[in-house]
């Protein structure tokens, strides 16, 4: 163990994100056995729809906790984004690339929002994103007079934005949503790890007063961060009205449980200065797997968070023992 | 003066790598106001911390109204009526004066807090001890003096025979320490014993009735006040021998220009009115006991924190300096005291944090230059002889002396010509001590200008061009090396209004 440990390959992945892609393995199998409609490929894919729009929402939520912070109002961001545009699409008649625009603005408007309250005002993360959270969904509401909202069918007149999601060629069907979704994981990667920006909002997750004296404008880069997990959120939308169509108002709460579950159970820590793009993609895959088995096997959704939470536990647990160990 | 109620004799008492206690004696009598002093470092708090209990000893005896003691808690102190009033407050202010003073010994009433006896027995405390406080308003409505003051009831409800002031009248108005030293008088006449922690000169030679005097933690000597003056507790505090060798002339060409001019810097409390001057290529020491003043100065000056009013000229052009950010780009680099607080990204790797002022500098396009960082970082690793197994290495793993490094690495990399370090050698060992004292006048030599913060009195001696005193928010002296003493220096540390 040891030595597989420190083998370089190993090292570079991180060991836990290694362990964690074996647990999301071995949960296939398992489900695989109990139900083997999960050796279909119209299973997989159906358990992809829900790790889209999970997976951009976590991938912003990286991004908030990397500064130290949290994000709390992602999932009803991502519906109001949706009900917003979906409104102007169907009752509004506006064109459809608009009406995805728009969706991913509305995100960026309440990521910009939570940054500037947590950044330039100084209110507490936690209770600027409970705020906003409130105030999306409110929004959203209003906005539909609180009716829910479904988006065209693929077949219907203005149906192509799902080929974001799925694309049928030839008969068989291509996973669009998963392949955009690991572009945008890489882009993230190699935002947070390569770029100023990534490596100032990471410092500053570390230790904010060591950054902001060493002459850096630590407000710009930490409201950065929330401008863009709100950005990730508003395509999140898309995803989510690619796979499910309908949105309703009022909701979203339980998905920023998941969101943040999926980044800590890869090992972007709640403390700051540490985040792994990987690991949220992983964790995303773990809880979109878990929430598909969960319901093929006939359970409530109430089993699929017993289990999520237990994994959070043991994963966050694994994470500040070999952290522990490094020093 | 009654009879001895506390003996410490011998008392040694080490931390790893530091001797902070070599077998030092201290007595206290019933009925005296007993002043420990010396300078910061000097030992007075961890023999203070022996004595209450929160420290064990290595060696010595503690005898404490006649039987040999050895407390292992503050509780048990306290229960012996041995009690500490702290420097700083620990009081809960939305709670009420009586339940801060009765905290987690609240009187009961069945299952219910009684606490209309709380209120009667607040009142009577301090009916005895003549302070006009309500005991049902809340803390957080009475003035820091007013606090104090129930500090001192609480520590003297636990039945106390023995109080240590640790600093009191640090915080407190004139008005508010004639209060302080009439209680202090009447507790004296009540058959108490109090000992007295304080640096201002002034109020020892009111309140005490001997003064003992620690040095580098060793015994130092124990005088009668009234029979001795200002002048010889100084002495007796300052009185060792100085192992480094001491500056004795500037460096600094007499005609070097100056690169900064600050005039009546105020900032809050502890900045008034500050003006002073840096040239190139000098060492300026700001000397002064803990809490003069110096650190709040340079970070006022440094866009750390709002100052009220003040000019700033740099290079003879006025400069506005509000953020850090500002005083980055006008090429000032800040070295603070607490550098695992403000000087460092503990999680992240050398590399990181050398570049961190400068990241700008390392782009390729939008994206860092790797190569280009980790040869920055290796560039000063080898110079400044940072030990450490890579510039990958997290600087949490380092020692403080080569976490200090770094944070130089950091403002070198970023080629600033003005250099505040504020107590450069805090928690670093000998050797790493030596190697930045070097490094410092290395750099002063190229050109650069230091402000140095020091508490030591030998790094202030042996390392300062000229030398500015601080004391509570003043500047109290400046002193040209070759006229600088340890009691000079001293003498202005401890000026008053």
């Amino acid at each position: 163990m040891e030595k597989f440990r420190n083998l370089p390959v190993v090292k570079k992945l991180g060991f836990n994100r290694i362990i964690l892609f074996g647990v999301l393995v071995l949960m296939y199998v398992i489900f695989a056995i109990l139900s083997p409609t999960f050796l279909k490929y119209a299973r997989i894919l159906s358990a992809l729809n829900y790790a889209y729009f999970l997976g951009f929402l976590a991938l912003g939520v990286t991004f908030a906790i990397a500064t130290g912070g949290i994000d709390f109002s992602v999932g009803p961001v991502m519906f109001c984004a949706a009900l917003i545009s979906g409104q102007m699409l169907t009752k509004m008649g506006l064109p459809l690339p608009v009406c995805l625009i728009v969706s991913i603005l509305v995100g960026t408007m309440f990521g910009a929002f939570n940054g500037f309250m947590v950044a330039f005002v100084g209110i507490p993360p936690f209770i600027t994103s409970m705020a906003g959270m409130m105030i999306a969904k409110g929004v959203g509401s209003v906005f539909t007079r609180t009716q829910s909202v479904s988006w065209p069918q693929a077949s219907q007149a203005n149906g192509w934005y799902r080929m974001l999601v799925k694309y049928r060629l030839n008969g068989t069907q291509i996973p669009t949503g998963l392949i955009i979704l690991l572009l945008v994981a890489v882009i993230c990667g190699i935002v947070l790890n390569k770029t100023k920006a990534g490596r100032y909002i990471l410092c500053l997750g570390s230790n904010k007063e060591a950054v902001r004296l060493s002459g850096v404008n630590v407000k710009k880069w930490e409201m950065l961060a929330y401008l863009i997990c709100g950005t990730l959120a508003g395509i999140a939308a898309i995803f989510y009205v690619g796979a499910y169509t309908t949105v309703q108002p009022g909701l979203g709460d339980t998905f920023n449980n998941e969101a943040i579950a999926s980044c800590v159970m890869g090992g972007t820590s709640m403390a700051g200065g540490l985040a792994s793009v990987g690991g949220t993609i992983i964790g995303t895959m773990i809880i979109a797997l878990l929430q598909e088995g969960i319901m093929a096997l006939g359970f409530q959704k109430d089993y699929q968070y017993v289990i999520t939470g237990i994994i959070v536990l043991i994963a966050v647990y694994a994470d500040i023992r070999s952290r522990k160990r490094k020093n | 003066m009654g009879e001895v109620i506390l003996t410490m004799k011998g008392i040694d008492k080490s931390f790893p790598g530091v001797h902070a206690l070599d077998h030092v004696d201290f007595e206290v009598r019933k009925g005296e106001v007993h002043a420990l002093m010396g300078e910061n470092g000097a030992g007075k708090s961890t023999l203070m911390k022996i004595l209450t209990g929160i420290y064990s000893k290595d060696s010595g005896s503690i005898v404490y109204e006649g039987k040999e003691v050895s407390f292992t808690s503050p509780r048990d102190a306290q229960d012996a009526g041995i009690v500490i009033v702290h420097q700083e407050l620990n009081m809960v202010n939305h709670l009420t004066v009586a339940q801060n003073i009765f905290i987690g010994r609240e009187p009961m009433k069945g299952i219910r807090i009684d606490d209309a006896k709380m209120v009667r027995d607040s009142r009577a405390l301090f009916d005895m001890l003549g302070i006009d406080i309500d005991p049902r308003d809340k803390m957080s409505t009475l003035t820091v003096g007013k606090q104090q003051m129930c500090e001192i009831a609480k520590a003297i409800s636990h039945n106390a025979k023995l109080v240590v002031f640790d600093e009191p009248s640090a915080a407190l108005t004139e008005t508010e320490i004639e209060q302080l030293f009439k209680i202090i008088r009447d507790l004296k006449s009540k058959d108490m014993g109090i000992v007295y922690i304080s640096h201002r000169m002034d109020e020892i030679k009111v309140i005490t009735d001997r003064v003992t005097v620690m040095r580098d933690g060793t015994y130092a000597g124990t005088l009668i006040t009234k029979d001795c003056t200002k002048d010889d507790i100084i002495k007796m505090m300052v009185g060792r021998t100085i192992y480094e060798d001491p500056k004795t002339k500037s460096m600094v060409p007499p005609d070097a220009p100056v690169v900064l001019k600050v005039e009546n810097l105020n900032a809050g409390k502890m900045v008034q009115n500050v003006s002073f001057e840096l040239h190139k290529g000098e060492i300026l020491g700001f000397s002064g006991l803990m809490g003069a003043g110096r650190t709040e100065t340079m970070r006022a000056l440094f866009g750390a924190d709002p100052k009220t009013s003040g000019d700033i000229w740099i290079n003879g052009q006025k400069a506005e300096i509000r953020t850090p950010q500002d005083a980055v780009r006008l090429g000032i680099g800040y070295l603070s005291e607490d550098r695992k607080q403000f000087g460092i990204v503990l999680q992240k790797t050398i590399a990181e944090n050398t570049t961190l002022a400068t990241l700008p500098e390392f782009m390729k396009g939008i994206f860092i230059n790797r190569k280009m960082e980790n040869a920055a970082a290796q560039k000063y690793v080898d110079s400044l002889k940072t030990k450490t197994p890579g510039i990958d290495q997290l600087v949490v793993n380092l020692s403080g002396g080569n976490q200090q490094k770094v944070v130089i690495a950091k403002w070198l990399c970023r080629n600033c010509d003005i250099l505040i370090f504020d107590e450069p050698t805090r928690g670093i060992d000998v050797g790493a001590k030596n190697e930045i004292y070097h490094l410092m006048n290395q750099l002063a030599a190229e050109g650069k200008s230091i402000i140095m913060i020091s508490s030591e009195m030998t790094e202030i001696l042996r390392m300062s061009d000229r030398i500015i005193v601080m004391c509570e928010g003043r500047k109290t002296g400046e002193i040209a090396i070759e006229d600088a003493t340890q009691e000079t220096i001293m003498q202005a540390a401890t000026m008053q209004e």
